[in-house]
């Protein structure tokens, strides 16, 4: 065998000067664009703890604008018009059966992945030397205030088709396959005390500690470790008024920031912006909207008391106070009754929307005293609701209702509907107080729903996983 | 110097002669004349004459492109001389089999489809390579994406081959692989047409893949790897099979120029009707869509009985369309050169939509010395394309979906002063979108591959060859998307006026050395081959948007609002490959082959992934004891291999997502969880077939089929989403087939001195089925729209099944298969004196898309047939004019919204005219060597149920995809082209 050796040797040097020095190794790649989960569960420095806590509390507000508005559009407090896609009035108004593998149920993802996340801020915590125990008990008393509020609304969307209340996390390698079973709606309400009894006990042991990231300004009066107590009480009453609990709501109502003489709208809220890596306000509906509008359900100005300032004169977004507006151009769709008002929950794209406030504290603690029979201490309550929003007292304007039980239930439904209006308690408050079929029907063939179907993906789980 | 080389030459004598095509006896140029067994050879100048040094004890080889090869014995003649017959049935083309091996069509174990320049642009002018594709390929199903100009399409070979992954075949361009990327443009993202409710994703884009780049008049052939027994070669990226590209080169002979013009026009296949409305159907209907009953009767009373065809007012411009192309070739026996220019454009049928594009190339071709040769291959690229907005939309911003709404009584045209009424009823007027907003983008980009051959041993029964090559593709694409801040949807929003500028950018490198050894063992001819193989890809994507816009302002930079993202992906594979060939006397041809694989889009870089391959084929018609007059040729082969799919980029990672609260950086944990330990899926193929030849090969039948497996697909692992994870990001999810059949039937039926006609069919179908399951079944993401019918992973069903509700609401069932029965294309060539006649017919039978162009007409009451009385998918009859067919009436099914695709289209047909050479002699003496003229047209007949309600059975919402792409919602609309063509060569 003869080579062409001058062939072999200019070959050779042009492989050689074109090939990369490692012939056969590749090099691991570290990922260009973001960081790893796994870089912030072990060790975590402060910077990345803040980071991750200021993540928790974005989260929270996730799911909240469509819990709201689809739980509106159920309990009739608003239609969602929605002009490309006719699912957001024909299921949610019960003319078909919801899509469990639709669209109407993003709140119930948002709700458990911020459950999940919240429980990773935590476990960060817990796992770095870089906080002090009362700095890594802060972090886990919010951590579980923030998913008792979440799964509260999750739970009261999901009515007796229940939720899952073991969820797991990335620690135990296959637990992620282990999700437990649906628990009942009661039993999915222990499950919220347990987690919002919890996060006040870890607040506590925080002591005078400052949470080891940054409070946005919706937290104002509310951004410290104790003063958060107050809010995760405040979310206590709530669990235990769906538990008909009236002594237990009425011992977290006095150690939350209720306040009979203090203004309506304290509270800690949500904050929005136009910042990249924010969002905009999602209640915020331009003027006249014409694409998805939200239109307010035909009874609600209807059944309206004269002077009502929650529902007439200038709108939240013309610088006024009501939280609906007349349209310039009614809108119907799909042989709907014509719809003249639009919400305008929202003033602008970037105000702040309320987490729990002060008016509901006190409708909350008018409830539990009409419950337990304190009647003329709940018409007092109910008169500061009333008179804060234009309207005279019971005595004056409905003086049979004073001193009826039933009669002032009605009457604080009626407040509740109107002062929590688009806050995602309309469906709720009916629903447990079995008045659903007095909710009213567009048309005929619509019907009410009582609870979401089990999503699509738990329904394959359950049959591809069974316990 | 080199002196052994001399005693080969002492023994050489000159032979010379005269190569002459059989059909009309001018002379051939470029065909290769070779002495059989060496690497000895040339080829023919201009007019077909050659020279050559060869032993007497040799035989010749002449072969070219197109005809059959002869081969005659030296011996003592001086002068040989010969006429060429045209090969018919394409068994002596020379077929890409490898990274750097190649191997007869009659030896080849593989069915390996190809497609050649006249295949792809021989009937008639598309401009950009799915055009040139379609119905020409058994076993591609090849479906549009938009109808819009510029392309978009989506290629799945032998059925979807990935769930997750890419289903687009590799591109490979004179060795190097070619990116086909479909780049994000924001088009479909919230601040425009908000088909995804959020900045950042553009699945619903709806933009070109990048193949649209290459001037397919720049192509020789394309070879078409369909499964993994013939991709095996190109590993872990070859699981959709690979498609490779041979741009032309330079003939030695003289320098010849080649002036090509069509001029034409195109305009839609199919618009919608619309229904009329009278006070009656107003009242009925309430109003209309969005407007109540007071407002509108205003409306229409005001209209007097005036219409207006809003179908033919957006989709009616008669689009214009040119393609002028420039190649000049030519060269001596040490260089041969191709050069060409091309400049192609072409208007919508939309006003202000259209497409360019300039290319220019250079290829050449230089032998350095008896040892050593190379080429290069160059080509720069600038295409631009508006595509105005289409397909999904919550806006009101995309044109057909916001039409499909509007009363043909309500006139939103243009005024006279120029300002545009609002739509009460869409939130949008349309023709300000079409005059006002835009998506265009431009791309600019550079590809380079050169290719060295050095001879390092030649002797009788041995040769040592190294070939090396290397090559990039670089592109950059540039998209803008702009909404002016006071078109109607904006001027409601909270930040009026969005505008986008994207910078797209892929950089591939690619590097290849090969050495192969060819020798024998007694009468078996071996090749043994060793292939180290490199290349890096970086995709890069980047945008800037800016939301609330200062009047006329379209930087983004200076809105009230700014929006930016930057990713980059890179990725690295090296590899290396051995084959064996084992030829006996062309009676039996076997090839085994191995590929090792390393790669960064796994967790373990260090892992090699194992790729086999083996194919052999037995021509029984060569040997002694098969004797047939008739029977020309019959082969039968069978071929085994394994390709593997990657994961995707980031799929082996669990990132943070950053946030911003409160004016602060903030970090939230994914939903979606990574795998490190993932592998690639691995897609392995066992293919049979016969070839036969009858009458000199006169009639040929091909027939192949296949088995492909995909194991271990890699497919999201869905969690419990109460878990607070949607997904596992990848997980080997179970095991998926496609089986399928593959028939090409070619016949030359006439061949006189008058007339040739020449005919083919071609039969494929493909089959696939789920066959394991290790995860829970679960809809495949962004696959549809809910009960509208989409597609779903289980077990022992069809992977492209849509799936939906019965009228009883029992969900989720599967309902019909989006796949087609079955394809045939039948196509013919008839050549009479001078004139040329060629046609294209192609037939899908069976698929369904899930189509929801008639559910928004239903909607809005503007269905042609929305008065006439219905049958409820129940069995009830309903009440005349309410729509018994609408998503959420009760009793409503999802069959109601899925639509048959058979079709039979009239995809190509032309008539072309040759001046004959005396006439232009006659005229321009020897100045122009040939001139020829020719109409043709593109989709003239299309016949097929799915007009009735839709615009075209090819679409596709979701661009490419292996698994959801059949979804319709108001598409591009696509469009006939017709041309007047005209050739000079000079």
């Amino acid at each position: 065998m003869k080579l062409n050796i001058k062939t072999l040797l200019l070959g050779a040097t042009l492989l050689s000067s074109a090939t990369s020095c490692s012939l056969l190794e590749v090099d691991a790649l570290k990922e260009p664009n973001n960081p790893t989960l796994e870089s912030v569960l072990k060790d975590a420095t402060r910077t990345q703890i803040s980071q991750l806590g200021n993540g928790m509390m974005l989260v929270m507000r996730t799911g909240y604008a469509d819990m709201a508005s689809i739980s509106g559009s159920v309990g009739r407090e608003i239609v969602i018009f929605a002009k490309t896609d006719n699912r957001y009035y024909t299921e949610l108004q019960g003319l078909t059966a919801i899509d469990a593998g639709g669209i109407m149920l993003p709140w119930y993802n948002s709700y458990n992945q911020t459950r999940r996340r919240a429980e990773l801020v935590a476990r960060s915590a817990a796992n770095t030397g870089a906080l002090s125990a009362e700095e890594k008990a802060a972090v886990k008393g919010a951590a579980r205030t923030v998913q008792a509020y979440v799964m509260l609304n999750c739970l009261n969307m999901s009515g007796e088709t229940g939720i899952r209340t073991t969820f797991s996390d990335l620690q135990s390698p296959g637990d992620l396959l282990k999700p437990g079973k649906f628990v009942s709606y009661a039993e999915g309400l222990a499950y919220i005390k347990q987690l919002i009894d919890e996060g006040d006990a870890e607040l506590s042991k925080a002591g005078s500690a400052a949470f080891p990231f940054p409070m946005a300004s919706g937290w104002a009066g509310f951004n410290t470790p104790a003063n958060m107590k107050k809010v995760n009480r405040a979310i206590a009453a709530r669990v235990a008024m769906y538990q008909k609990d009236w002594a237990g709501m009425n011992t977290a109502l006095a150690a939350s920031f209720l306040d009979l003489k203090g203004g309506l709208a304290t509270g800690p809220m949500f904050n929005y912006s136009t910042t990249a890596g924010d969002a905009v306000n999602p209640f915020f509906k331009p003027k006249d909207e014409s694409n998805t509008p939200w239109a307010a359900q035909k009874d609600l100005v209807k059944d309206a008391e004269a002077g009502d300032t929650r529902i007439f004169g200038a709108s939240r977004s013309e610088g006024g106070v009501a939280k609906i507006r007349k349209r310039a151009a009614s809108v119907t769709l799909g042989g709907f009754p014509v719809s003249d008002f639009e919400s305008q929950i929202a003033g602008t794209n970037v105000s702040p929307m309320s987490i729990i406030r002060n008016e509901e504290l006190i409708l909350m603690k008018a409830e539990a005293d009409i419950q337990t029979g304190k009647l003329a201490d709940a018409e007092a309550e109910l008169d500061i609701i009333r008179t804060a929003n234009g309207l005279a007292k019971i005595a004056t304007a409905k003086p049979k209702v004073s001193g009826d039980k039933d009669a002032l239930i009605t009457e604080l439904l009626n407040q509740r509907r109107y002062s929590l209006f688009m806050e995602g308690h309309r469906w709720f408050d009916m629903r447990r107080y079995n008045l659903l079929s007095k909710l009213p029907l567009d048309l005929p063939a619509h019907k009410i729903w009582d609870k979401f179907p089990k999503q699509q993906n738990e329904i394959d789980w359950d049959s591809n996983n069974p316990l | 110097m080199i002196g052994f080389c001399g005693r080969l030459v002492a023994q050489d004598k000159l032979v010379t002669g005269k190569v002459t095509d059989s059909k009309d006896g001018s002379g051939l140029p470029g065909v290769n004349v070779s002495v059989k067994g060496t690497s000895k050879g040339t080829t023919t100048d201009a007019t077909g004459a050659y020279k050559l040094n060869a032993p007497a004890t040799g035989t010749l080889v002449f072969s070219s492109v197109g005809f059959s090869s002869k081969n005659v014995a030296i011996g003592n003649k001086s002068e040989i001389s010969l006429a060429l017959d045209e090969d018919v049935s394409n068994l002596e083309e020379v077929v890409v089999t490898g990274l750097a091996s190649s191997i007869k069509r009659s030896n080849n174990g593989n069915a390996v489809g190809r497609l050649d320049a006249k295949d792809l642009m021989g009937t008639t002018s598309p401009q950009t390579l799915d055009g040139a594709m379609s119905g020409k390929l058994a076993g591609a199903n090849i479906r549009q994406n938009s109808g819009a100009p510029g392309g978009g399409i989506s290629i799945q070979l032998r059925g979807p081959s990935s769930i997750l992954g890419s289903s687009e075949p590799l591109y490979v361009i004179d060795g190097v692989i070619m990116n086909n990327s479909q780049f994000n443009t924001g088009a479909g993202t919230a601040s425009f047409n908000g088909a995804v409710s959020n900045a950042n994703t553009g699945s619903q884009d709806q933009g070109a893949n990048r193949i649209s780049d290459l001037n397919p008049n720049d192509i020789e052939s394309m070879d078409i790897l369909k499964g993994p027994s013939a991709a095996a070669v190109y590993g872990t990226r070859a699981n959709a099979g690979v498609i490779v590209i041979t741009t032309k080169r330079g003939k030695a002979g003289r320098t010849s120029i080649r002036l090509s013009q069509d001029i034409g026009q195109s305009s839609a296949i199919n618009l919608l009707p619309s229904s009329n409305w009278d006070e009656a159907k107003i009242k009925l209907y309430g109003g209309y869509y969005g407007v109540d009953e007071k407002t509108a009767l205003e409306t229409f009373r005001a209209a007097n009985g005036k219409t207006v065809d809003y179908d033919k007012e957006v989709f009616g411009n008669i689009g214009a369309v040119s393609n002028t192309n420039l190649t000049i070739t030519g060269g001596n026996d040490k260089t041969r050169f191709f050069v060409s220019g091309g400049i192609n454009s072409e208007t919508g049928i939309v006003k202000n939509t259209g497409f360019g594009r300039r290319t220019i190339r250079a290829n050449v071709d230089q032998k350095i010395s008896k040892n050593v040769d190379f080429s290069v291959s160059t080509s720069y690229i600038n295409s631009n394309s508006s595509r105005s907005f289409l397909g999904n939309d919550n806006n009101g911003v995309s044109l057909g979906y916001s039409i499909a709404y509007l009363p043909n009584f309500l006139d939103l045209r243009k005024r006279a002063d120029g300002t545009y009424p609002e739509s009460p009823g869409t939130g949008q007027n349309p023709f300000e979108v079409i005059d006002r907003m835009e998506n265009k983008d431009e791309v600019n980009r550079f590809l380079a591959s050169s290719n060295w051959n050095f001879l390092l041993m030649n002797n009788e029964s041995s040769s040592l060859r190294l070939t090396a090559r290397g090559g990039l593709d670089y592109l950059l694409q540039e998209p803008r998307v702009y909404a002016p801040e006071d078109v109607q949807y904006q001027a409601l929003r909270a930040l009026p006026g969005s505008s986008r500028y994207a910078y797209n950018k892929a950089f591939n490198t690619y590097l290849q050395s090969a050495l192969t050894y060819t020798w024998k063992i007694g009468s078996v001819d071996l090749a043994t081959q060793a292939v180290y193989q490199q290349d890096n890809t970086l995709r890069a994507e980047s945008w800037i948007q800016g939301d609330g816009l200062l009047p006329g302002q379209r930087n983004p930079s200076t809105a009230a609002k700014v929006l930016t993202f930057s990713e980059n992906k890179p990725e690295a594979v090296k590899a290396y490959d051995f084959n064996q060939e084992f030829n006996w006397g062309d009676k039996i041809i076997a090839r085994i082959g191995v590929r090792n694989d390393r790669t960064t889009l796994v967790g373990d870089v260090s892992k090699w992934f194992t790729y086999p391959r083996a194919n052999a084929a037995i021509n029984l018609h060569k040997f002694d004891f098969f004797k047939s007059e008739a029977i020309s040729q019959l082969k039968v082969r069978a071929a085994f291999g394994q390709t593997g799919g990657y994961p995707s980029f980031g799929d082996i990672y669990s990132l943070l997502v950053g946030v911003n609260y409160g004016g602060k950086l903030g970090s939230v944990s994914p939903t979606s969880v990574g795998n490190p330990g993932i592998t690639p899926e691995r897609a392995q193929e066992l293919e049979y077939g016969v070839d036969l030849g009858l009458f000199k090969n006169k009639i040929t039948l091909e027939a192949t089929y296949y088995d492909k497996t995909l194991k271990d697909f890699l497919y999201p692992f869905p969690l419990s989403n109460s878990t607070g994870a949607t997904q596992i990001n990848v997980y080997p999810a179970g095991d998926m087939s496609n089986k399928g059949l593959e028939i090409g039937l070619n016949i030359q039926a006439v061949k006189n001195s008058k007339i040739t006609w020449s005919t083919g069919l071609q039969y494929w179908y493909n089959r696939s089925n789920v066959d394991r399951l290790a995860v829970a079944p679960s809809f495949v993401a962004s696959s549809g729209f809910g009960n509208f019918g989409r597609s779903r992973i289980q077990q022992g069903y069809s992977p492209t099944l849509l799936w939906g509700r019965d009228a009883t609401g029992k969900s989720p069932l599967p309902i019909k298969e989006g796949q087609p029965d079955f394809q045939l294309s039948w196509k013919n060539n008839v050549t009479f004196g001078n004139f040329d006649f060629s046609m294209l017919l192609h037939w899908q039978q069976g698929g369904y898309n899930s189509s929801l162009n008639r559910e928004l007409k239903d909607e809005a009451g503007t269905t042609f047939d929305w008065s006439e009385a219905a049958t409820a998918a129940d069995g009830s009859a309903t009440v005349k004019g309410l729509s018994s067919r609408l998503f959420g009436n009760p009793g409503y099914a999802t069959e109601d919204f899925l639509f048959s695709t058979t079709y039979v289209r009239l995809r190509e047909v032309a008539l072309n005219y040759t001046i004959p050479k005396a006439s232009l002699t006659k005229i321009f003496g020897d100045a122009v060597q040939g001139v020829r003229i020719g109409v043709s047209g593109q989709n003239l007949v299309n016949v097929s149920d799915y007009f009735k309600y839709n615009y075209d059975p090819e679409a596709s919402n979701f661009g490419n995809r292996p698994i959801g792409g059949n979804i319709d919602l108001t598409p591009f609309p696509s469009s006939k082209k017709v041309f007047f063509k005209v050739v000079l060569d000079f």
